[in-house]
């Protein structure tokens, strides 16, 4: 586990397996993968896209966690270029109770902190939907330049979108401590979620079947 | 399979292409501004490597389109392509590389890029196409601005190439934007530049 203010990072297994079988079929993960196609995740599919980031060397998939440990969601850093030092870095808040707090925003933070204070990454990327407001006000807060617009880039909903790119550099990153102190970030006191049942109890599988 | 320009057509790729030519074109400086910087030099065992990989890439998904660039005279001079076609949201990544510096500035790219674009616009119904260059390549910057496309994305520091970072510059062009390939022949003079170089079009 790596502590930050609000929210810890933590590897990506038990509840956080379980949990992305549905925050990959949401609209938060839809609009942070927005290049993919609009089609549901199957249990399947899901843990396939979680062996597929084990084995990633470009890139890793971590969840984050409330202080009291209610999983919120994940932060993904990809595509690294090692020459450039540069990556993208996408945050989906599954839990959407948690979506435009300062528990959200935290792991965009620490995201940060792991991309540029223990990857020494020069650059990182993040995308966001025209309308996607909720985003843009994260990046912001973070410190990212917005770079410009993709037009008509994305299908969405009947319609194609523009996406706006963002871009932030490692001399503009003040440090996890300074800007955690400047943005003054405040929990949002979300009581935690109950707790999963056991996925491998199988006869608690079977009665949930039933239902 | 060829799509027949006026200084270049686009062509299958060849053995001479893969065995002979990939091998001078990646250790030469058309490689620098072709990958935005990179030129270590590169093994013919690692060119084999790559070429293994690229025949086995349409398998895992990989869903890019390439030509071989030959000149009017015969020369094999590079490659151009899709380097990624997106079917659901329906645009194209355009990538080009002349490894043969003789052949710079003389309208062998912008001819190639009029084919590409009509081949990717008129056969695979994309709404949009996009390409990458980098700040330094005034040459390709000035090549796509002039065919259409408009610059959508500064990515600062996005490149790094001769020991300084660079910027990424993102362009795009839509459908509704593109001339057509016969409207900017003319307006490039393309026909008379041809003629000039390699002698009477057929």
């Amino acid at each position: 586990m790596i502590e930050g203010k609000l929210v810890d990072l933590v590897p990506f297994e038990d509840d956080y397996a379980t949990y992305l079988e549905s925050w990959m079929n949401e609209e938060a993960w839809f609009r942070a993968h927005l290049w993919e196609r609009r089609e549901p995740h199957t249990e399947d599919m899901v843990k396939k896209f979680i062996e597929k980031m084990e084995k990633n060397e470009r890139g890793a998939l971590i969840g984050f966690q409330a202080k009291n440990g209610d999983p919120i969601g994940c932060v993904i850093f990809d595509h690294e270029w090692s020459r450039v030092r540069k990556a993208d870095v996408t945050v989906v808040v599954g839990d959407t109770r948690y979506e435009g707090t300062d528990e959200a925003l935290d792991g965009l933070l620490m995201l940060l902190r792991y991309c540029f204070e223990t990857r020494s990454l020069h650059r990182v990327d993040a995308v966001a939907l025209t309308f996607d407001e909720v985003k843009f006000d994260m990046y912001e807060r973070a410190g990212f330049a917005h770079e410009g617009t993709l037009r008509q880039h994305i299908r969405y909903d009947g319609d194609y979108v523009d996406i706006e790119m963002f871009g932030l550099l490692e001399d503009e990153w003040p440090g996890y401590e300074t800007i955690t102190e400047k943005l003054g970030l405040q929990p949002s006191g979300l009581e935690p979620k109950p707790k999963l049942e056991k996925k491998d109890d199988k006869d608690g599988a079977k009665d949930n079947d039933k239902k | 399979m060829l799509l027949h320009g006026l200084l270049v057509d686009l062509v299958p790729f060849t053995r001479e292409f893969h065995e002979e030519k990939m091998h001078t074109f990646w250790n030469n400086e058309s490689r620098w501004w072709a990958t935005m910087g990179d030129n270590q030099p590169v093994t013919r065992a690692e060119i084999k490597r790559m070429n293994e990989e690229r025949i086995q890439g349409h398998e895992r998904g990989y869903t890019g389109i390439h030509f071989m660039m030959r000149a009017r005279d015969g020369n094999i001079i590079g490659s151009a392509g899709l380097n990624w076609l997106d079917y659901w949201n329906r645009y194209g990544m355009l990538g080009s590389w002349i490894g043969e510096p003789d052949y710079w500035s003389g309208g062998h790219g912008t001819d190639a890029l009029l084919l590409l674009a009509e081949y990717a616009f008129n056969w695979y119904d994309l709404r949009r196409l996009i390409l990458f260059t980098m700040g330094p390549n005034i040459r390709a910057q000035r090549n796509v601005e002039r065919c259409g496309f408009k610059l959508e994305a500064r990515q600062r520091d996005g490149g790094y190439a001769g020991g300084e970072w660079v910027t990424s510059l993102a362009y795009g062009m839509l459908r509704e934007e593109w001339q057509g390939r016969e409207t900017l022949v003319e307006q490039f003079n393309l026909r008379e530049r041809a003629e000039k170089r390699y002698g009477a079009l057929d």
